[in-house]
């Protein structure tokens, strides 16, 4: 029976070329899709869990109320992982990581900016699995001033030589002693680091005693991330209970002053990279984005298993005959299911052959698409075969279900004698199949018009201040701080450098929130509040708009310790009609005097130093006592070759130990919509994919229906009609398939893509023309495709078509 | 071995009643070679479809091998069928995608056969039929005359007690079609039943009763040898 199964399927494949290869590359076009998602997924999901110990592990966090403002952060202060340790046996160990963003590395004469560089507690080994290529986990980060590379750093600083011993230096001449090698990161890791520094070296350089303090003022500043190891058994939430303990033991004193208070959060490490959405974290994921994936693949697949259906019922005229006689000669009919369940798994798993060569021909171009770095291996890993094989199985199975309960329903005393009357039967379920097809298609492209539009609204929007032409650096070398006036002044002499501003915080890079003292109704009243310490120009430069009030005067003496600006929404939140002259405190000191006492002179019109996902916060800008932080340097357009010479040459002239490693400020704008970047990319070649495999199915139903209609085309055009007349009717009844589905998908389409838009606090609005849009076109795409069977079925000669039947 | 008591067969639509046979009783005894004639549209294959439990009638009742089988269901229908009905239609009827071995052959994977025992049964048949050259062919490779032999041997592969055949030699021309009508005269020679529908009175001169059929009733039986047990 197998046998014959086999023989039939194989048979039937070939004698409808046409037909089957509409199907099978409708189905492999579905199955190479979601094989895709599928390991985007498996990769997503698999963040973190290669560490041996990741169920025991928990990354802590901090929840901060100060005054109204509520703030949750993926950091910690430095005591707050050891404080528990020392408090709760429940820990077994614990690990704190904070990067030290550009740092210089000079190594065998070269020199190499790094951004991956990490300082971590020695015990980080014990807890993360990193396999040493050189050196031993338990003693490579114990002593101060030693270095663990990875493969890719070592490589890169020493060639193939081992580094075991050998000594790189930073800025400053301070040295650092490869005491291990490991084996790179993959891929799937929340935290990539290039290289690890003993967390020894800043207690050594701070002092052992001021690093390891836990008095309570230690609390309160964010910095690390800290992880713990639990205990095996121990739930975390024991550990979480004792946070308001713990609270009052250690920070309570400087919370009551400062009408503050915390608590302790934990994330599960294969938690952390799809649920975190907390402030100060790593580049995340989420969770949103797998499930929106997860539906795109179902989707995708489903409209390729209709197009087998459709089609297969369209041709069941074909199979009739067949059924007919295997059911006179003593077919059940689960058998006659049974065989045609047989033949659409067969042709599934043709197409996920041909799948499999696809996926590794394209998945470099997939990784690039993703930022990912999957290799084609993967697939072997048995949760993924398996996988594969099952909806493999799944779609072969769903695709022949239809067709087997509808062909294997034929009454053989009706199909042995009445040919051509089946496969008109069943037109309207046919209709409905395409309709659906063509909801999901058009739902897939509003959303595509829409994730674009909110990107280019995040790229276009105005947002308070001028992003063009600005680059930016961080000035690490303290004695080249001290010349920044006369830096500045060198650098202006070139026409095309328009401004320099310095200053300590920069809008989609760094602020810093500090608790200050704001006048409330005649009294003091203590908030965190975001703040940037810039210079005298660094407003202009950012080309903010001064709303109320003044800019910072540098004619007046007493700004630099007494002016302050604040954002519109500052004024807004603070209650201030007349903001003007109000009092703010800063820097503040225990006793409830403070360092910088400073009033209102002005008002910026908001600016969104954050990302547009969420609300503007309030901000306030003070002056720098002394140059510092990030050195912005304003270009003319279109003169950043020319300028980038001369900004190199006077740095070289000021004798800067460091290179000029810049950073361009659209970049980092853009960085912070990547995520809806790539959404966008993504959505838009799964629509295509959609329509795609939607078209296929469509193709091969124009051709069974000008095929089926042959002898009506040929007697209408006996009767008169003209070729305009024939196709315009055809175009007709397709354009009321395709009407229908708009008419359905666009209500689905506003509600999904509504919530979706209210997760920005900046968004576009869904407007009617998205959606008259994503029709007409799936309208113009579906009529170009099947212009080629109507236009031929129009333009026989009628005789031919009469002589036929 | 067969008998029907006030058979009829109505078939109905939203707007449209047609009664196929009204009230045809009749009577066939192992081993008869009986044909049914009629004008189109009088009925024949309605009878010939519920003869062979391919469809059920609408009142009456139809006794086959002494059992009461007009409200069997399809499932009771199809197991008796297979296990002793064998069909030969005018317009052939084979599997095109099947060689010829393969299409002689499906009748007994059906019926649960070993491949070792199908294969001597087939072979056996096909050199019966004169057609084992041809048993990697496929229909469409073969004559009209091949291609009913080979529906003949489908047909008889499983050995059953009853052929009915449904205008065998319509598409033939006269040399195959006297050769179709000569096999099935050997086979009820050999003690098969067949009942067969025809048009042609050539073809019915082979059976040894005629029962015409006019607007759904039988209105002679012209006994040509009556068969008495």
């Amino acid at each position: 029976m197998f046998k014959n199964y086999i023989n039939s399927a194989f048979r039937n494949i070939l004698k409808n070329k046409f037909y089957s290869a509409l199907n099978i590359i409708g189905l492999t076009v579905g199955l190479v899709s979601t094989i895709f998602i599928l390991l985007y997924i498996r990769d997503e999901l698999s963040f973190d869990k290669y560490n041996t110990n990741y169920k025991r592990i928990y990354r802590l966090e901090s929840d901060f109320r100060i005054g109204e403002k509520h703030d949750k952060f993926a950091i910690t202060s430095f005591p707050l992982a050891p404080a528990p340790k020392l408090e709760y046996p429940e820990i077994e160990s614990f690990t704190r990581m904070f990067r030290n963003e550009n740092m210089l590395i000079r190594c065998n004469n070269k020199e190499f900016y790094e951004n991956n560089i990490w300082f971590t507690d020695s015990t980080h080994f014990s807890i993360f699995s990193c396999k040493f290529i050189y050196g031993s986990p338990g003693k490579a980060l114990c002593e101060p001033n030693t270095i663990v590379l990875t493969q890719k750093l070592a490589k890169k600083y020493f060639g193939s030589e081992n580094p075991l011993g050998k000594l790189i230096y930073t800025n400053g001449n301070t040295s650092y002693k490869v005491s291990g090698v490991i084996e790179n990161l993959p891929g799937n890791t929340h935290i990539q680091y290039d290289g690890l520094i003993s967390m020894s070296t800043i207690a050594k350089f701070i002092g052992f005693e001021r690093f390891n303090s836990m008095q309570p003022e230690a609390f309160w500043n964010v910095n690390p991330f800290s992880f713990i190891l639990l205990k095996p058994n121990v739930q975390i939430e024991t550990l979480l209970q004792k946070s308001p303990e713990f609270y009052k033991k250690y920070m309570e004193t400087i919370g009551k002053q400062i009408n503050a208070n915390f608590k302790l959060m934990a994330t599960g490490l294969g938690q952390i990279h799809l649920h975190s959405t907390l402030t100060a974290d790593e580049p995340t994921g989420n969770i949103f984005y797998v499930y929106i994936f997860s539906f795109v693949a179902f989707f995708i697949l489903l409209i390729a298993a209709i197009n087998y259906m459709n089609m297969a019922t369209a041709k069941s005229t074909n199979r009739a005959k067949e059924v007919g006689m295997r059911k006179v000669i003593g077919a059940y009919r689960v058998q006659i299911q049974r065989q045609f369940l047989f033949e659409s798994v067969v042709l599934a798993f043709i197409s996920l052959i041909i799948s499999l060569f696809l996926i590794q021909s394209f998945l470099p171009m997939f990784n690039t698409l993703t930022d990912k770095q999957m290799s084609f291996g993967i697939i072997s890993d048995p949760l993924i075969s398996v996988g594969i094989l099952l909806i493999t199985l799944l779609v072969g199975l769903i695709s022949g279900s239809y067709p087997a309960f509808y062909l294997s329903s034929f009454i053989p005393a009706v199909v042995l004698k009445e040919k051509n009357k089946v496969g008109r039967k069943n037109a309207l379920l046919r209709k409905i199949l395409v309709v659906f097809q063509f909801v999901i298609s058009i739902f897939m492209i509003s959303s595509t018009l829409i994730v674009s539009s909110q990107f280019r609204f995040f790229q276009n929007k105005n947002i308070g201040f001028d992003k063009e032409n600005l680059l930016f650096t961080q000035i690490q070398d303290t004695t080249f701080a001290k010349s920044i006036p006369a830096f500045k002044q060198e650098l202006l002499k070139n026409p095309d450098i328009i401004g320099v501003s310095t200053s300590f915080g920069l809008p989609y890079n760094n602020f810093s929130i500090q608790v200050m003292r704001v006048e409330n109704g005649g009294k003091m009243q203590e908030i965190a509040l975001n703040n940037i310490i810039a210079d005298y120009d660094f407003i202009k430069i950012m080309g903010m708009q001064i709303v109320k009030g003044r800019d910072f005067d540098k004619t007046r003496g007493t700004d630099l310790q007494k002016a302050v600006i604040i954002n519109e929404t500052a004024a807004k939140k603070l209650g201030w009609i007349e903001p003007l002259g109000k009092k703010i405190q800063y820097d503040l000191n225990l006793d409830g005097t403070a360092n910088r006492n400073t009033r209102v002179i002005g008002v910026v019109k908001d600016f969104n130093y954050i990302s547009l996902h969420n609300q503007i916060e309030p901000m306030v800008i003070f002056l720098q006592q002394r140059p510092g932080g990030y050195l912005t340097i304003k270009i003319k357009e279109g003169t950043i070759n020319k300028s980038l010479g001369y900004i190199n040459g006077v740095w070289q002239k000021f004798g800067v130990k460091n290179p000029f490693d810049y950073k361009i400020m659209t970049d980092s704008y853009n960085t912070v919509y990547a995520h809806e970047k790539k959404l966008t990319q993504i959505f838009t070649v799964f629509s295509v994919i959609s329509l795609f495999i939607a078209l296929l199915g469509l193709l091969g139903l124009a051709s069974f229906v000008t095929e089926q209609r042959t002898k009506e085309i040929g007697i209408r055009k006996i009767s008169g009609a003209s070729v305009a007349s024939i196709t315009g009717m055809f175009y007709y009844e397709f354009s009321l398939l395709l009407g229908i589905a708009f008419v359905i998908a666009s209500p689905i389409s506003y509600f999904f893509l509504s919530n979706w838009l209210e997760k920005f606090a900046y968004h576009v609005t869904v407007s009617p023309i998205t959606f008259l849009l994503s029709g007409i076109i799936a309208w113009v795409v579906t009529m170009l495709a099947i212009s080629f069977h109507i236009l031929k079925a129009a333009t026989e000669n009628p005789v031919n078509a009469i002589k036929y039947e | 071995m067969i008998k029907t008591v006030n058979l009829s067969k109505v078939f109905r639509t939203d707007e449209v009643e047609t009664t196929a046979l009204n009230l045809v009783s009749f009577s066939i005894t192992k081993g008869e070679f009986v044909a049914i004639m009629g004008p189109s549209g009088c009925g024949k294959s309605t009878l010939l479809n519920i003869l062979g439990l391919l469809d059920n009638p609408t009142s009456g009742e139809y006794y086959l091998f002494e059992r009461e089988v007009s409200k069997f269901t399809e499932r009771q229908r199809a197991l008796l069928r297979k296990q002793n009905i064998g069909f030969v239609f005018q317009n052939f009827n084979l599997v095109d995608e099947l060689t010829v071995f393969e299409n002689i052959e499906l009748p007994l994977i059906y019926r649960g056969m070993y491949s070792g025992e199908r294969k001597k049964r087939v072979e056996q048949i096909l050199e019966q039929m004169q057609i084992m050259h041809r048993k990697k062919h496929f229909p469409l490779q073969l004559s009209g005359g091949q291609q009913q032999r080979v529906a003949v041997a489908r047909a008889v592969v499983t050995r059953p007690n009853l052929i009915l055949a449904d205008e065998p030699t319509g598409n033939l021309d006269s040399a195959n079609g006297e050769e179709v009508m000569s096999i099935l005269e050997k086979l009820n020679q050999s003690g098969t039943t067949i009942i067969m529908v025809t048009h042609s009175q050539r073809d019915a001169d082979y059976a040894q009763r005629i029962i015409r059929l006019f607007d759904g009733q039988i209105v002679t039986e012209n006994i040509r040898e009556r068969f008495v047990i």
